[in-house]
């Protein structure tokens, strides 16, 4: 018996090893890594390093209003993102879904924009923030499209969102579609022969057979959302100043472009890692328990 | 009756609005990558007067557009590559295996899924400047091994408790031993997930942009995303060369998508719904 576990081990050992050993080098060391130096003062021009205890914690979350800052904007982007993506997402594809003919076509152009690039996609939108509609305000009595798109930061928050909510709803409605399809014909059916609106329909039937699918969505745009950094980067470069900064342009200006503090740096993922994580638990503990009862 | 026909015509109306407004921005790169600069000026949304291929050629050029697409798909093919044939040995055994060690090892996987990349990029950082695979296209291609195998294995784990453990034994009462077993009987029944590993992980790999900027320093080794981002950077008032690049950039991906369309759209969906 001893011999046939052995076995056992070194045939499940052979077989995960090459994934095992590549995932080890690198994704868990360096997730255990980036832990072990968010506790130390190491720094990109020295070599040597020393415990600095809780000391870039306190400081990120104390003296660092940029920091404190980027997680606000981001709070902010993660509410806006993941209401109005789901929203959407959803009623394109009820709407879609409800089509005979031009199911198809709409399903295509609505889902093309995910196919580009997040940084193409933000390169493309500049070009219209920047120089297009301002010239359309002007041509035409749309004025309310000249806005200062890019350099004013109360605006430029929602040009993120445009660009964003543009990249993304297309994969979340193709999400929604797939759930919608699994909603038997004949409970539509015989809800309408009782005499609900198309309304009640939608809020008593569809959308809870669809739960699955709504938590699967949220819990991919709230991912999504805190990890935000191709958008801003290609559309404001995080400014201006730092008034559209996220969090995980701050991390990477203090690790890669700033004074290279990969201790610092590294408390701030730490930070980041830790608040992702607690709102995804939540989110899915909420919703986990209101697909149960539905 | 009437009523339920108009709301129909409102929905066709607002669909085909959005579906304008959604695809006005790829209109516009397309139309002004044709125009000179000065056309371009006097109306962004009129149809070219004359069809100007000279943009194409300089972004062509400046991009070095061969040179980035040809790493682009060495990047992609190796590391997807990788990423199914590792992550189909590891799922599959995992998911046949019970027993304590084998459940450990699945949830370091499966935990992993949730780290995000930017709490991990300076670390990484380092490692592959210590193992020098910083800079390569085949090093990049390596940690995209690394990065997306647990995803791949949680598909894999999942979708071989389908398969009958009949097949195994029947083969191997024939004489396989467990590697040719996998690889003759399980791994070609594995084609569908394998199909939808291999699109999610293309969509990743192709467009991402963070990492490649972290690990390619050498021209010669940008992928196709990281060219554009400089020609961005340094031509930034050219509008009419950046939009050629830009379109020139998202042609594969247009091509892909006309052609897989399906498989992409279930691919996304298949993935979603075993999350």
């Amino acid at each position: 018996m001893p011999i046939k576990s052995y076995k056992k081990y070194i045939s499940l050992l052979t077989f995960v090893a090459p994934a095992f050993v590549l995932y080890a080098i690198f994704l868990l060391i360096p997730t255990l890594g980036g832990m072990f130096y968010s506790f130390t003062d190491w720094n990109g021009l020295n070599t040597n390093y020393e415990f600095i205890g809780l000391g870039n914690f306190i400081e990120a979350l104390k003296e660092d209003p940029d920091f404190i800052s980027s997680i606000f904007f981001t709070l902010k982007y993660v509410l806006f993102m993941v209401v109005l993506q789901n929203v959407f997402a959803l009623l394109l594809a009820v709407f879609i879904e409800s089509r005979a003919k031009s199911k198809g076509f709409f399903r295509t152009i609505f889902f093309m924009p995910n196919m580009i690039s997040t940084i193409i996609s933000a390169f493309m939108w500049t070009f219209v923030f920047a120089q297009v509609l301002p010239q359309l305000a002007e041509k035409t009595a749309l004025t309310f499209l000249d806005q200062s798109w890019i350099g004013d930061p109360q605006v430029s928050f929602y040009s993120i969102l445009i660009v964003s909510l543009w990249n993304g709803v297309g994969y979340m409605m193709i999400i929604y579609l797939a759930g919608l399809q699994g909603v038997p014909q004949s409970l539509k059916e015989a809800a309408v022969i009782d005499g609900a609106t198309a309304f009640q329909t939608f809020r008593n039937v569809t959308l809870p057979m669809i739960t699955h699918a709504i938590t699967i969505c949220f819990f991919l745009t709230l991912n999504g959302a805190f990890k935000v950094f191709e958008v801003v980067y290609g559309l404001t470069g995080g400014g201006p100043g730092r008034s559209t900064q996220v969090i995980t342009m701050n991390i990477y200006e203090e690790a890669f472009s700033n004074n290279f503090r990969y201790g610092y740096a590294s408390a701030k993922s730490v930070i980041l890692f830790v608040i992702i994580l607690i709102f995804t638990l939540i989110q899915i503990r909420v919703m986990k328990k209101r697909e149960v009862e539905a | 009756m009437s009523q339920k026909k108009s709301t129909s015509l409102l929905i066709t109306v607002l669909l085909s609005t959005l579906a304008a407004v959604s695809f006005f921005p790829i209109y516009l790169a397309v139309i002004n990558s044709f125009k000179t600069q000065g056309e371009m000026f006097r109306s962004f949304v009129a149809l070219p007067s004359k069809i100007h291929f000279s943009n194409y050629v300089d972004a062509f050029r400046q991009i070095q557009l061969l040179h980035s697409t040809l790493n682009s798909i060495i990047i992609s093919v190796v590391g997807i590559g990788g990423i199914v044939f590792c992550a189909a040995l590891a799922g599959y055994k995992l998911s046949r295996t019970s027993g304590r060690l084998s459940s450990i090892i699945f949830f370091l996987f499966i935990a992993s899924m949730l780290v995000p990349f930017h709490s991990i990029m300076i670390p990484l950082t380092r490692m592959a400047k210590a193992l020098s695979v910083q800079g390569s296209t085949y090093g990049l291609a390596i940690i995209y091994i690394g990065l997306g195998v647990n995803m791949a294995i949680f598909l894999y784990h999942g979708f071989v408790k389908s398969i009958p453990r009949e097949l195994e034994e029947a083969a191997q009462i024939d004489g396989c031993n467990e590697f040719q077993t996998f690889f003759k009987i399980i791994f070609p029944l594995l084609v569908p997930i394998t199909v939808t590993i291999a699109i999610l992980d293309f969509l990743w790999i192709w467009n991402d942009f963070l990492l490649p900027l972290l690990m390619l320093t050498d021209v010669d080794n940008y992928t196709l995303i990281l060219s554009t981002n400089t020609l961005f950077g340094e031509y930034n008032k050219e509008w009419s060369l950046i939009l050629a690049a830009l379109v020139l950039t998202a042609i594969p991906v247009i091509i892909i998508y006309s052609f897989f369309q399906k498989f992409i759209m279930h691919g996304i969906a298949e993935g979603a719904i075993k999350g």
